[in-house]
């Protein structure tokens, strides 16, 4: 049965990386700087370094899906998430993960009857608000900054665009690799006290078991980067606004500057020190940011450059999101304990313990650790042999096309 | 990633070269007609191979230009922008070296009265061409400074729209000493000269609405 609640996270890995990647690469897919396989390339492989390397484990999940006291129940929200999250995608509208999830632990809570705080609604309601409007903030001083630099610099148009590549694929990996840090608890981080597996020798380092589980997750969320983002890095690049080279790169930048000044504590007590008003420490979505930073960029621009009837739907699918994902995981709750009897858990005490303390020390057997093994491995192989597939396979068309340039050219003679 | 490669710098390279092989060809038709008024034909034939050479490297400098841009993913916002560029810029190089061949095989009896206006009709042609090289350049390292520099391009094309009218309304309504064929002829010949203007117009053209767009 843990096995079948895994999937369930794994699934809501997936999910998250095919509606996420669009928040690191989108920009730069979406204006043609990188190639849709370039970048899922290079999104999968640091999504599941930063999974393994830098993994949050259940201490970041406890916060979130960790308050649901049963396995059960977090299976059933995390699909909930998981199956919002999908849908979303389906209708290409780039949603918070976060936000997916955070409404299914209220629908959990109202099953239970559990009091969902007030800090749960303020934190939704107020990201919608605050994140979009600093991203655009911050964005429209960036591209202005960008521009006069280019404009005073007088440098080759080639040269620049090569610049804003390199750093568009430099600043996508850092992104792909804490986007694997920062989400790889919440697609298996409640397990992680439920699998005991034998350490995976890889010859230069051993992955101790909960880094097993985080590969797992990793590799999830890259296949959701390679199988179903492209559309919506699309979206995110190039049907809101046409983005220019300079504003993709402006894009991810004021993302990661949002997202650094909004959970910098060091920063906030840095200025309250020199006796300005520190700064609140709101919860921000990246996705949101984003969003907010191509806006900013638009009305830049001038607000007829912004495609309003795809900001209208992403403005509805931001209240769908928890809404839908907090209904599903009601209406599953009750499916799962009525029909399959399933504990989804209970009103919680002082003395209760969550989920993943719950189920401490379930699996435990070498079967399982050497299927997983091999999964992994096999999956490892595949994925190296794939990318020296495609680097063969590119060399070998870079040497076919030369000739037949040579042959056109000695044919002309 | 081409900032790592030689990349980036071999197509600076080539687009540079590119403009070089468009003015030099200019010059090239400007020394060339004016060998042929002299009726310095060793020195028409020597700008006839120097213009064939140049054509040729145009071509082969187009055709690898727009083939890194496709193969290195290179400028892929104003790709189709920057290859009509050089391909309108081509043709002006295209044109030079027809018509140097046109005179060098129908050899146009040319009266010595007409020899200036020619010559005159000639310069501002080559000049329309000439500045627009600067503002080609201009495009890819100061786009704000693009349309300054065209308006000369427009000035030198208009220019020489005037010269040929005049020069066209003397020969068929003032040299009643020639023969409708050798006036058709002279008319053909001028024809040839405007067309560099022109191809150099319609370059300008696109080079206006690149720099708005890439500025904007």
């Amino acid at each position: 049965m843990i096995l079948l609640f895994l999937v369930s996270g794994l699934f809501l890995g997936w999910s998250l990386g095919s509606n996420d990647a669009a928040n690191v690469f989108g920009s730069a897919v979406g204006s043609k700087m990188i190639s849709f396989r370039k970048a899922a390339i290079i999104a999968s492989v640091f999504v599941i370094l930063g999974a393994v390397l830098q993994g949050k484990g259940a201490s970041a999940t406890l916060d979130k899906l960790g308050a649901v006291n049963a396995i059960g129940g977090a299976f059933t929200a995390a699909l909930a998430a998981a199956v919002t999250v999908h849908l979303m995608t389906k209708l290409t509208i780039p949603v918070s993960t976060t936000q997916a999830i955070v409404g299914s632990i209220i629908g959990w809570n109202l099953f239970t009857g559990n009091p969902t705080g007030s800090k749960a609604l303020t934190q939704i309601v107020s990201t919608w608000i605050s994140g979009p409007i600093v991203g655009a903030a911050i964005a429209i001083l960036l591209y202005i900054a960008l521009k006069a630099v280019k404009k005073k610099s007088g440098i080759h148009l080639v040269r620049f665009e090569s610049w804003i590549r390199t750093s568009l694929i430099i600043v996508g990996a850092f992104g792909a690799f804490s986007l694997g840090a920062n989400n790889i608890a919440n697609v298996v981080g409640i397990f992680i006290p439920a699998f005991n597996l034998e350490g995976l020798n890889l010859g230069l380092f051993t992955l101790s078991s909960s880094q097993q589980l985080f590969l797992l997750g990793g590799i999830a969320i890259a296949a959701g980067i390679l199988t179903n983002s492209e559309n919506m890095m699309n979206v995110v690049g190039n049907q809101i606004v046409e983005l220019s080279s300079e504003a993709a790169l402006v894009v991810v930048f004021s993302q990661a500057i949002v997202l650094f000044i909004f959970s910098s504590s060091g920063l906030s007590s840095m200025i309250t020190g020199i006796g300005l008003p520190p700064i609140p420490m709101v919860p921000v979505s990246s996705t949101q940011v984003m969003i907010g930073s191509i806006i900013g960029i638009g009305l830049y621009k001038g607000v007829r450059n912004i495609n309003f009837g795809i900001l209208g739907e992403i403005g509805i699918g931001w209240v769908a999101t928890p809404v839908l994902s907090g209904l599903l995981t009601f209406f599953s709750l009750f499916f799962v304990k009525n029909i399959f009897g399933i504990d989804v858990g209970h009103k919680l005490t002082d003395l209760q313990e969550p989920a993943a303390a719950n189920m401490a020390g379930q699996i435990t057997g070498t079967g399982l650790s050497h299927i997983l093994k091999y999964f992994l491995l096999s999956v490892l192989f595949a994925g190296i042999a794939a990318i020296i597939y495609f680097y063969f396979l590119e060399r070998k068309k870079k040497r076919e096309f030369r000739r037949s340039e040579e042959r056109f050219w000695s044919n002309l003679k | 990633m081409a900032v790592f490669t030689r990349t980036t710098r071999n197509l600076i390279v080539r687009i540079e070269e590119f403009f070089d092989n468009i003015d030099l060809g200019l010059l090239v038709f400007r020394e060339g007609v004016k060998a042929f008024l002299d009726k310095d034909m060793e020195t028409f034939e020597r700008h006839i191979s120097k213009i064939e050479i140049l054509e040729s490297n145009a071509d082969k400098l187009q055709r690898s230009i727009e083939n890194e841009m496709i193969t290195h993913s290179i400028l892929p916002q104003h790709r189709s922008e920057v290859s009509s560029l050089i391909d309108v810029l081509d043709e002006i190089i295209d044109t030079i070296k027809s018509s140097l061949i046109e005179i060098s095989i129908e050899m146009p009896v040319i009266p010595p009265s007409l020899n200036h206006g020619i010559e005159t009709i000639t310069e501002a042609s080559v000049s329309a061409g000439q500045e627009l090289i600067p503002a080609a350049r201009a495009y890819f390292v100061a786009p704000y400074t693009v349309r300054e520099k065209l308006l000369k391009v427009y000035f030198f094309e208009s220019e020489t729209d005037k010269l040929s009218r005049s020069i066209r309304k003397t020969i068929f309504q003032e040299m009643n000493d020639l023969d409708l064929a050798q006036k058709s002829h002279l008319r053909y010949i001028i024809h040839h000269i405007e067309n560099i203007s022109d191809t150099a117009q319609k370059a300008a053209d696109i080079l206006s609405g690149m720099a708005i767009k890439i500025i904007m």
